[in-house]
């Protein structure tokens, strides 16, 4: 793929978010917050970073249908592959599935075990294999609360691992309230900081400012960008309202989404920060 | 068990370039040779095992072949979703190794004893499990793993009724061995079946308690799946005595002994040696639990006097 440009990259974001919706409305699905909350930084992901060499882990396994929308958007899902989210046989359930597509190398869904998967391959391929591959891990904040993610990343600031990223969507919704209301995580930078990473915290919705955190280089420890997020990003009546974690659209709703999702070079309301 | 492992394991390392070994955070005294081999594919993962096991599975879904070992309890139940998930469902070539199996680790109390581990692992799917009977079966387990592509989990352990005596006969894929033979094919027999170290109370009371006037055959297994098909001697056994004693160091619930019961035709009598919890239980050395459940080689051979009277020559 040739290097895209950031308003290229933002047009695909739109590009996404819109068969996002379509995919999550014919199946009648839930999970649309999470997945508006991150598709900018899978975008960028897919869409400029992500080497033949490199790895992405989907550590927060509820945005597989984001996911899914990104990998179909760039080509690396069939229209037939895509076409059968959802359905009895399919190979693209709500979280990615093991073994199932070469684009997907990890089965994710419960919290906390994407990040030590990539730890466990940032570490071979700097430590054992000696290779240039880099790794990213798309974790929640809700995700935060799990030990596990925390002894990952005593783990990687230890073995130095700066071929490794972690992003937070850091969209301060979880399952059952606000983050800071059910299981206060900030200063959620600090925090990372002090475990031994280096530490970016940006508009997680900004392409520009995606690409900024995302190409700074190495410089011996392992990378947590702190991306903030609003959860149901680009639909106006789902943006930061919870009940968008679980509920699917009725076909006017459904309408007022798609509607809604203007050219982004001409509107902010799916580029612009919160 | 664990210095015939470390040295079957060093024998595989030192030949596989893709292979990698983790510790959390034990093996002090006897894992600094293949510390000092392996370079960076040996692994300190620190006290974090349900990270340890997600590095496992990240190493090896970048090719490697990891060992990851730990005391059994802590292998296994504190991180059984990221061996469920990480590693069985992703089908990856990651050894699990638990060293203390069943009582071994006595004097330190329940929260070290390991008598749940081949019941929550033998449901989880791709996995194999390995439990050598003694020390001199170690490596052939070590070299079965080492095989696999896909997961597995050894137990080991040391019985504190451990005594020394040959196999007659070792199947060279189940690892099953034949430990005792029946004199009298037509007369009332008894087959006993011992899970890994579990036989040892079975060679124990043929070394010491008479078991072998008694018209017993002794076997150990030592792999899960069962697979009867191929032992054939143990099944033959069971269809011509139709009574079977099992014995396990490990609860009753989800053993082995209960598959085992449904691997093989119906049988006039089946019994099943296990360990037990009771919440007013006292601690101590490996024997005093083992006593304390009556998981003993004395109750043992009760039993077979109890369901085969007539199988005793004296």
């Amino acid at each position: 793929m040739t290097r895209r440009s950031p308003a290229e990259l933002t047009a695909d974001a739109r590009s996404i978010r819109r068969a996002f919706l379509k995919m999550h409305y014919e199946a009648k699905a839930g999970h649309l917050g999470t997945g508006l909350s991150d598709i900018d930084l899978l975008t960028y992901v897919y869409g400029a970073w992500l080497r033949p060499q490199d790895v992405f882990i989907l550590s927060k396994g509820h945005g597989a249908s984001s996911l899914y929308a990104t990998l179909h958007h760039y080509g690396r899902l069939t229209d037939e592959q895509f076409a059968t989210y959802y359905k009895d046989g399919t190979l693209l359930p709500a979280h990615p599935a093991a073994r199932a597509l070469d684009a997907i190398p990890a089965a994710t869904g419960s919290l906390g075990h994407g990040f030590p998967i990539a730890s466990g391959l940032a570490y071979a391929h700097k430590h054992v294999h000696g290779s240039h591959a880099r790794v990213a891990c798309l974790v929640s904040d809700g995700e935060c609360d799990e030990g596990s993610v925390w002894e990952a990343a005593l783990f990687c600031a230890h073995h130095r691992l700066d071929n490794l990223t972690v992003l937070v969507d850091a969209n301060g919704l979880q399952g059952f309230g606000r983050t800071e209301e059910v299981m206060k995580l900030e200063p959620l930078p600090l925090k990372w900081e002090a475990f031994g990473f280096r530490t970016s915290e940006i508009d997680g919705h900004d392409i520009s400012k995606i690409a900024a955190a995302m190409e700074r280089p190495a410089d011996g420890r392992p990378h947590c960008i702190v991306a903030r997020t609003t959860k149901g990003k680009g639909v106006r009546y789902m943006e930061d309202r919870l009940e968008w974690h679980y509920l699917p659209m009725s076909e006017a709703q459904y309408r007022e989404a798609v509607d809604g999702l203007v050219d982004p070079r001409g509107d902010d309301k799916t580029g612009g920060g919160r | 068990m664990r210095v015939p492992f470390v040295g079957a394991v060093s024998e595989v390392l030192a030949r596989d370039p893709k292979g990698m070994f983790i510790t959390g955070d034990l093996g002090y005294g006897a894992l600094e040779g293949l510390s000092s081999a392996l370079g960076k594919r040996f692994l300190n993962a620190g006290v974090a095992e349900q990270n340890m096991i997600g590095v496992a599975a990240g190493a090896a879904l970048a090719g490697l072949r990891p060992w990851v070992y730990s005391i059994a309890p802590f292998a296994t139940y504190r991180c059984v979703e990221q061996i469920r998930n990480d590693v069985c469902l992703h089908h990856l070539p990651v050894r699990v190794v638990g060293n203390g199996g069943g009582y071994t680790y006595g004097i330190m109390g329940s929260t070290h004893h390991a008598l749940e581990d081949l019941a929550v692992l033998k449901s989880l799917p791709n996995m194999q499990l390995f439990f050598p009977c003694t020390n001199d079966h170690v490596a052939a387990a070590v070299t079965k793993m080492a095989a696999l592509d896909g997961p597995s989990y050894l137990r080991l352990a040391i019985s504190a009724y451990e005594t020394p005596r040959p196999a007659l006969d070792e199947h060279p894929e189940t690892l099953t061995r034949h430990y005792f033979a029946r004199m009298a094919r037509q007369a009332p027999g008894v087959t006993i079946v011992g899970a890994g170290h579990g036989v040892q109370l079975a060679l124990h009371a043929l070394a010491h308690l008479g078991l072998d006037r008694a018209n017993v055959d002794v076997f150990g297994v030592a792999r899960f799946p069962l697979d009867l098909a191929k032992d054939a001697a143990l099944a033959a056994s069971v269809e011509e005595t139709r009574s079977v004693v099992f014995v396990e160091e490990h609860y009753r619930a989800g053993g082995i002994g209960e598959s085992f019961a449904v691997a093989i035709p119906p049988v006039a009598s089946y019994e099943i040696l296990s360990a037990s919890y009771d919440v007013d239980q006292r601690y101590g050395s490996a024997r005093f639990h083992m006593q304390q459940c009556r998981l003993t080689p004395e109750a043992l051979v009760a039993l077979v006097r109890e369901v085969a009277p007539a199988t005793y020559a004296s």
